[in-house]
Parts: structure tokens; sequence; C-alpha cells
């Protein structure tokens, strides 16, 4: 092996199949070049709060006479260890990108063709209004029959509290079910909370699926790297593909995608079998532990018939097993995200949380801890209760569905007119889901039913493109978002500044909530009048205006104030003036702060004293509630409540056996189905996707800074059976499913299993407004085929069989 | 002050993240063949196992610059700290120096129409303490240093680790200090059987006599 490698072969060689030689200039190089720094500019350096993905690292923006110029990390924050990604040092360019939605639009052209005219503000709201009253008033104020989504931010819930709310629609949907809703449930029901793997600490880690090298995730990426590769943590990635991540395992294992249910199975089948488990800890923390061992020795899922299924040997599943044990309790089943593999995803998360439990490894350092959290004021919302708004039209699809509804579920009924009620309209913020929800078609089916679609958004999405008004939202570097507390081993409180003022006509969601309320709210209250006999009773008894207002019919009144104005009442009431000036200085606050942070050298910062760090927390907590436990930045609390409500053992152990689920036609234990597994017949492959570290799912795909990176996807097929086909690097190939066709590049290498393809999602986009991402590469959602799974209807994810050929 | 950057290559992940910092707090030319910095890739596989390794560069900032030697125009020189770079205007694009340098750490700007190349970001050192690219790092591969401080980040590591450096043959003794792995067995992952290892009092005189030799050129 040479270590000496030169650029131009790393050229050649690399995943990042970047175009050589293009000349674009970049926009620091125009706006702020900083070869000809001139020292007297304006500067000023004003914190702020990353948002090109989930993770909300905290940085500090550099300001050169009006021009945001460069964002460098913010130490103070101990969730983000002090660093920006890619995407993160990129947030310039989604403030800067030229393709931004610069003011109001209205369609002129057919739905989807992209030919709109430019509007003002009050034309937007007018527009909206006279569509939203009509259908209302045909619908006999039936508020659902809006139907709204959103993506994870910091201002999500600004969006949502207007629609669910004030405007009264119980048709939500975020990412959830189409990201990690499985594993959040999974491991709540089982142990309690979702957690936070100790990475700092564990010394034994299987990940699985998950790919933290490529799907960032603080501080979970930051402290495990640099521990792997003997430097403390043993690390074992269970993956079809070899990923960034695998490169640094000491174990890789290759599965075959959709068995890892099987593989956790023979584990825990070799760590009762053998003893080699916690007892003392099992005897002390679960319930219904014997009905679980039972149920794994006698259903004998052993090694050996793990390996038939999985193709990952049965010695390596007995090393694993008692490699795991050994080094528990600080051994980790890493939980993931993105989950929802396939049918069995949310047994398969409670089997990798009971597997984890077994050694102990829950609520201790190096385990999964649940960490503590720091409070924070509330304001509350007058929410009027309108009689003719009937509940979500998904209830039924599955188990379980919360609040957050199941997209592909609720996106088929109406598509494919099986909703109860019609569904006559959508909201859509910040989400994209003609990419990011599987079966494109027929989510473009959806919209075209919709008498009105309203997309509030920063880009000129394919999603926004179905839209008959577009509201441009400022980007986040233009706004202040709702302060935000981070509950864990560190716990802390970020907020984000405005560094700029809002370019263009663009304005943050809280304003673009306050005038469509401050337009909408006499007109919808008509609406209401004239069919809610509720409030027809109510009226005879009390004035109208009094009642108006009591009643929260006032739509606007939770957007008067400032965002600034919000967050000082939410903050000063739990911390203080003091503590005040100190958050808007830093960006960061959490008590002790200024006496516990401390400078090691230029990587590392301490920000909590080894010895003030939460890691056992459920001994210390008075009140012991799961909500506060999730650590999850885009679950919503209540899904969970929901989960609650049916989950009729609270009894704060480990919960081997669901009973109330069973009444749902749920497993209580998990198990593993034959039935459920989509096997791949001859001539076909299983598509799987996933995530990498330039981009954050299809929100920076025009980021010019980033397609530097990456230009376009590539589909990975094994190498062997590329040859077999005739496919070269580079060659284009067709992938068909039951549901559609793309073409793309192959990348055919050892990386991957035979029988499974893959490509990256995030590219692919058809909007011509998108000058640098319009048609790079394909996206995934296009080809993947809209099956849920049970629990809670999300999104089977890999369950696609797609042919291939050479095109 | 003699500036130099250890890595610590086994942290990183291939985020690119200081490609992206880098260009951003540099104002470098876009174009995927227009880098300061780049991470070299090495992967294939051993008994039909995959295996890969990552190698972070940049620029080595040579003692022995054999692109400052080469350049007719003296456009390439040293600056403070002996840090290598290029002065735009007197740059005629000869290309010699692109020529001459064993680690491919140069390009030409167009936008600039001269070479350009890493500057250890010494427009941001004083006020920042750091390079843009050991700032950014998720995983901190990077520790950037002044080899004359005994008490300085960078050699206070380097007195505790073994390293290597890419290319020595080439002679030009350079500035970028490859942290080994402490276990062997890691080690022997990513070095080859001939790369040769040093220790920080067995390099401190080598570099301290070309430190000597060479300073006289650098810029105060
Ligand atoms: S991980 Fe990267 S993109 Fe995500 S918040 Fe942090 S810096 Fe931003
Ligand atoms: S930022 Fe760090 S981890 Fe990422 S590619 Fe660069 S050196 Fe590697
Ligand atoms: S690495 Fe290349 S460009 Fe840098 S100093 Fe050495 S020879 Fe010159
Ligand atoms: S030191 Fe500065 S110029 Fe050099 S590679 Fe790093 S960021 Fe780029």
């Amino acid at each position: 092996m040479k270590v000496e490698i030169s650029r131009r072969r790393f050229l050649q060689g690399s995943v990042a199949l970047s175009v050589v030689g293009g000349t674009t200039l970049s926009a620091t190089n125009i706006l702020a070049n900083a070869k000809n720094k001139s020292q007297n500019a304006l500067m000023k350096k004003v914190p702020t709060v990353c948002e090109m993905c989930v993770n909300k690292c905290a940085a500090i923006a550099q300001v050169r006479n009006g021009i945001v110029t460069k964002l460098d990390p913010n130490p103070y924050f101990p969730k983000s260890r002090n660093m920006l990604c890619a995407r993160g040092a990129a947030g310039i360019h989604a403030l800067y990108d030229p393709d931004r939605l610069k003011y109001p639009l209205i369609r002129t052209g057919e739905r989807g063709d992209g030919k709109y005219r430019r509007a003002t503000w009050d034309e937007a709201y007018a527009f909206i209004e006279d569509k939203l009253t009509k259908i209302l008033d045909e619908e006999k104020d039936n508020r659902s029959c809006i139907g709204y989504c959103a993506g994870e931010g910091m201002a999500e819930h600004t969006f949502k509290s207007f629609m669910a709310d004030k405007f009264g629609s119980a048709n939500f949907l975020n990412h959830s079910s189409i990201c990690l809703q499985t594993a959040v449930s999974g491991f709540t029901l089982t142990i309690g909370g979702y957690g936070q793997a100790d990475l700092e600490n564990a010394k034994y880690v299987i990940m699985a699926g998950a790919n933290r090298a490529e799907a960032i995730l603080t501080p979970d990426t930051m402290d495990l790297f640099k521990r792997t590769r003997g430097r403390g943590t043993k690390l074992v990635v269970v993956d079809p593909r070899f990923t960034n991540t695998a490169m640094h395992a000491d174990t890789y294992v290759a599965i075959k995608p959709g068995t890892d249910l099987a593989f956790v199975l023979a584990l825990t089948y070799v760590a009762l079998i053998d003893q080699v488990y916690n007892r003392a800890y099992v005897a002390k923390n679960f319930v219904d532990f014997d009905k679980y061992k039972k149920h794994i020795i006698e259903s004998e899922y052993t090694p050996e018939w793990a390996e038939k299924i999985t193709g990952v040997s049965a010695d390596t599943i007995c090393k694993i097993a008692h490699d795991f044990m050994a080094a528990a309790p600080q051994a980790v089943y890493y939980q993931g995200r993105r989950t929802t593999w396939s049918k069995n995803d949310f047994q398969l998360r409670r089997a990798m949380a009971l597997f984890t439990a077994l050694g102990g490894g829950i609520d201790v350092k190096g385990g999964i801890v649940f960490g503590k959290s720091l409070p924070l004021g509330e304001h509350t919302i007058n929410a009027p209760m309108y009689a003719q708004a009937k509940p979500r039209i998904d209830r039924d699809l599955a188990a379980i569905v919360g609040a957050t509804g199941t997209w592909v579920g609720w996106r088929n009924m109406v598509a494919e007119g099986k909703s109860p009620y019609p569904i006559r309209g959508m909201f859509v913020y910040k989400q994209n889901p003609m990419l990011s929800v599987p079966n494109t078609a027929k989510t473009k089916q959806m919209f075209e039913k919709m008498d009105l679609v309203v997309v509030i958004d920063t880009m000129p999405s394919d999603t926004a493109m179905m839209a008959d008004v577009i509201l441009p939202e400022c980007t986040y570097l233009e706004r202040e978002d709702p302060v935000r507390m981070f509950p864990g081993i560190e716990p802390a409180i970020v907020l984000r500044e405005k560094v700029i003022e809002p370019m263009y006509e663009t304005k943050p969601v809280i304003e673009i909530m306050h005038g469509l309320a401050v337009k909408l709210t006499k007109p919808l209250w008509e609406i209401t009048k004239k069919y809610d006999d509720d409030v027809k009773d109510e009226l005879e008894a009390t004035p109208e205006d009094e009642f108006f207002e009591d009643g929260g019919f006032n739509l606007a009144e939770p957007f008067e104030h400032t965002q600034e104005e919000l967050n000082k009442h939410m903050f000063v009431s739990k911390h203080g003036e003091e503590a005040w000036t100190l958050l808007r200085e830093k960006g960061v606050y959490y008590p002790n702060m200024m006496t516990y942070f401390k400078k090691i050298n230029n990587n590392t910062y301490e920000c909590y004293p080894k010895d003030k760090k939460f890691y056992s927390v459920l001994k210390l907590e008075e009140k012991y509630d799961p909500e506060t436990f999730l650590h999850d930045t885009c679950v919503n609390p209540a899904d969970i409540a929901d989960l609650k409500r049916s989950f009729n053992t609270p009894n704060k152990k480990v919960e081997c056996y669901l009973g109330s689920l069973e009444a749902k036609g749920v497993d209580a234990m998990p198990k593993w189905r034959d039935e459920d597994y989509v096997t791949v017949p001859a001539g076909k492959f299983k598509f799987i996707t996933g995530r990498h570290a330039q981009f954050t799912q299809n929100s920076t795909m025009n980021n010019i800074m980033l397609l530097e990176l990456m230009r376009e996807n590539y589909i990975w097929i094994n190498d062997k059976e590329a040859e077999k086909l005739g496919i070269g690097f580079g060659d284009t190939v067709e992938v068909t499913s039951k549901v559609g066709q793309v073409h793309i590049k192959a990348y055919p290498t050892p990386k991957i299993v035979p029988g499974a393809v893959f490509y990256i999602h995030g590219f692919g986009a058809k909007s011509e407004g998108l000058t640098f991402a319009h048609r790079n590469g394909a996206s995934d959602n296009e080809i993947i085929e809209d099956t849920i799974e049970p629990v809670h209807g999300c999104a089977n994810m890999h369950d696609t069989l797609v042919s291939l050929r050479r095109v | 002050m003699n500036y130099a950057m250890a890595l610590d290559y086994q942290n990183c992940i291939n985020c690119k993240a200081c490609e992206v910092a880098c260009k951003e707090e540099n104002g470098v030319q876009l174009g995927a063949d227009k880098q300061r910095i780049w991470i070299g890739v090495v992967e294939g596989t051993i008994f039909g196992k995959p295996f890969a390794n990552l190698y972070p560069s940049q620029c080595n900032h040579c003692i022995d610059a054999p692109c400052v030697n080469v350049c007719p125009t003296n456009a390439s020189h040293f600056a403070e700290g002996g840090i290598v770079k290029v002065y735009a205007e007197k740059c005629i694009l000869c290309k010699g120096c692109m020529e001459a340098c064993p680690y491919d750490a140069r390009f030409v700007d167009d936008t600039m129409v001269a070479v350009d190349k890493c500057t250890f970001c010494d427009h941001r050192i004083g006020e920042m303490g750091t390079t843009a690219c050991q700032a950014t790092c998720p995983t901190k591969v990077r520790t950037f240093g002044d080899l004359d401080d005994e008490n300085s980040d960078l050699v206070k590591l380097l007195k505790t680790k073994r390293f290597f450096f890419q290319k020595e043959a080439s002679g030009t003794l350079p500035k970028l200090f490859y942290i080994l792995p402490d276990d062997l067995a890691y080690a022997k992952q990513s070095v080859s059987a001939n790369t040769i290892i040093h220790t920080w009092e067995d390099i401190k005189p080598v570099y301290d006599a070309a430190r000597s030799r060479r300073s006289k050129e650098w810029k105060r």
C-alpha cells in the first residue's frame, strides 16, 4: 500500500465525483475577496445557529459592510463541539443563492409548469383569503379540509401553532413518518426515551445502518471518530455498504438489507444462552424478562438461523455478542435515525434497545443516557374550538397514528380519493414532499387535486412549483428564531440572532403568519358564525366582540410580538436579565457557563467540568417524564403523549412485553416474520438510499459551494454484478421500479453487497427555478414504493425492488 | 516563528468541511481542481474486503520549498513564519512552481490570473488563533502552531507522538506532520513498510538547521 497520493488521483478515484474545471466565481469571491480584505471595513460578529441541517450548531457570523463573509464555529455550545461541517460553512451560499425566492408569486400557468407572476404581499394574502373563504364556506367550516406540513426547523412551531391552534386543522404532517418515528417510539416504549448514545465514553458501539461519518449528528460524530481505530471505542459497523463510517470500524459486517432484526435477535439469543448478559441489572430493571427469554430461545433465533437470513456468519454474530457484553455497560447498539427501512422497523428498534439494556448500558456513562434539561418559559396560545373541524383522516392506517400523521398513507388517501371528507388545500412550510415522500407521481397527483396550495420556502423547490401562491421566507441568517433548549449530558440553551436584515421582499415566518392571520381573521370568523352551532349558541349569551377575543378567534394574537420579545419573555422568566445579556452576547447559555467554560487548546473546549456532567439522571429526577428525555430536535412530543396513552404500564422499567400494543395487532415482543421480508428475485435488486456529509436531504441541492464537492449522485452497484450486466463507471443506467423510472450514472464498486443498489437522496430536482440543482442525477423517491409499516404508518424506505438496464 | 501543522489523520471522515471553510475564508475560486486543501483517498480491497484510508492534505510549507526556488519573478516567496505564499501581481503563470511542487498543492486561479495555494490563513491566525480548516473540522484533525514555541499546542503534541511525512524522499522538508496512531496494529493499516517514522527528538535538529539556513529569506 502506498501512502503518498496525489490530488489528481483523488480526483479520479474519489466517490465525490466532481466535475473538473468549472470556473464559477464564489459569492465570497465577488463580495468579499479575502485576498484584498480591506482593514477599515465595518466588521461585526453575530452569534447565530446553523440551519443547514437539523443539528443546530452554534456559529459566529462575520459581517463586513453588511455582507456575511464567514461562518465560524461557536465553542460555547457543548452539543456542536466547536465545529461547522461543510454545509454549515457553506450557509453563506444559502443566503446569497441567486435562485432564492425574492418576492411573493402567484401562479399564472398550469400547476407544475413553473409560470408565476410577481405579486405584492397584500395581493398574495388576498388571493389566499379569497380561495380559503370559498373552500371553508363550501366545506361548512371544516378546518381540517386544509392539510399542512412542515420541515424540521427552529421556526417550525410558529407555523404549526398558526395552522393547528389558530386555524384549527387536524391534518398535520411532518418528516417523522418518513424519518425516525419508529426508532424514537421503539426506544421510548422500551427504555423510556430515545436518549443519547454517550460516544465520548462508550467502549463498544454497534452502528447498524447509521452512518455517522456521512450523516453527521452532533455531538455523536465528533465524539466517535476521535476514539475509533484503537483509541477507546471498538466500532462494529453493520451495513450493506462500506461507508465512511465502516472505514473506521474494527469490524465491518456486510449485511443484506432488511435483515437487521434477525441479526439483533441472534445477538440476543447468544447473550441469553451463553448467560453473558448483565444478570444483576436485568433482575433489577426489567419487566417480563422471562417471557422475552423464553420467546427468543423457543423461537430458536440461533446465529446459524440468522446467518441464512442476513448473510453474516454465525461466528461473527457470536463474537460480537460476547465482545459487546464484555464491554457492557459501556456498550451501545446505536439507535440510529432516518430509520424505517422495512416493515419490521419498530420491532427492530425494540430489539436493539433490549439488547443494549441486557448489558446494562442505560442511563450510565458510556451507554445510552438521558441527560438533563434546562427550563424555558412558555407563552400560551388561546386556541379556538371549531365544532365543525373533523379529526385527521389517516388515523386508522396504522396501530398508532400520531399527531404528525403518516405522510405516505395520508397522501395516498388524498391522491386516491379515499379521504372521508375532501382535502381541498395544503400549506407547505419548508418541506419538499415532491422529493422527500416515496412515490413522487402520487404526490403530484395529490397536489393536482387541490384547490389551494400555498408554499412558504426560501427556494423554488419542486414542491413550490406545485403551489398557487409562493410566499418567500428569509433564510436563517436573516431572522431571529425561537430560543431553544438542548437537553443532554451537557444541557444548554441557544439563540439564533438575526445576522443581517431580510433581503429582497422576504420575511420571517412569524411575520408571514401574522400578515396572513390579520387578513384571514374576520372573513373566517364570518364562516364560523355561519356553520358552527357551538359558536352560535355562545353568541346568544355573550356579546360578539367579547366572545371573539375570549374564544381565541383573533388569529393574529400570538404573532403580535416580535420574536425577540417572545424570546426575552421565555428566557428571562427562568434565568433572569443578566443571563439574557450573556445569551445575546455569546449565543449560548447554561448555568455557571462563565465559570465552567474553559479553553484547553484550539481544538478542545470544556463546557462542563467532568464531575458536573449529567450521565445518570433517573434517580435524581423527582418526576420522570420521557418527554424531556427525547433528545430529538425533530420529534413531536404530542406523538409521544399519544404513545404513552396506549402504553399503560409506565413502570419505569425496561419493557420486554408490550401487552397494550398486542391489542392493536402489534407483536408484543420483537419477532422475525418471514412474510414481512422482501426477498430479491434473480435479476432484481433491492434499492437502498442514504445521506452524506455534503448535502442535507434535498434542501441544500442548489448550493454552489456544496455542488463543488458533489455534482450529482451515482448509483452504487456491486462491481461483479455490474460487470455481468456490462455496466461500467459513468455509464447511464435506467432504474425501474413498480412506481417509477430514473436515469442515473453508474458507480460499480466492491463497497456494496450483491443484490442491492444505492444512491444518495437529495438529487434529481426538476424545478427549472433551481439553476444549479436542475436535473442533477436522480431522485430516490421517484422510484421508492409507497408502502408503510403497521405501527405508525412510516414509509418503508428499503423495500423497493428495481431492475437495471444500461442505456 | 516557524509555522507548521500536525494532522491526526485517523480522525478524518472525509466530510470536506475544511475544504468549504477554506474556500469561504479565502475566496478561493470555485471548481473541483481549484483546491487549497483536499482529502487524499486510498481505497481498494484486501482479500475481497474493502478498505480505505484518508490523508487530509494541503501545502506543506516546505522549508526547502522547490516552488520558491524555481520561481523566476520571486512571486513565490516565504512570508512571515516560513509560510509559502505567492504575490499574485508578480506571477506570470509560467507554472514552474506547479511542476516543482511534489505535493500538487498549487493551481491556477483564473480570477487572479496567478497561481494560488494555501496561505496557512495568515490573515486570520493573529485574530482567530488558528486556520479556518482547523477551526471548522468536526473531528479536529489539525493542530496548527509554531515549531519554535515549545509551549505551542503543536510542539506539545509532537513531543508525545510519532509521525511521518508524505513524500519525504522529495527532500523538501515538509511541515505537515502526520500523527501515527499509538497502536501499532492500526498504524500498520495506514502507512507502508518503508515510510520513515519520526519523533520530535530526531526531527528537531534537522528542521532547526534547515530553518536557520532558509529563514534569512523569510519576510518579517
Ligand atoms: S451539522 Fe453542519 S449543517 Fe448541521 S447544524 Fe451543524 S454545521 Fe450546520
Ligand atoms: S474537516 Fe476534518 S474530518 Fe472533515 S474532511 Fe476535513 S480534515 Fe477530514
Ligand atoms: S508543498 Fe508544494 S507549494 Fe507548498 S511549499 Fe512545498 S513545494 Fe511549495
Ligand atoms: S490553512 Fe487556510 S488557506 Fe490553508 S488550507 Fe487551511 S483554510 Fe485553506
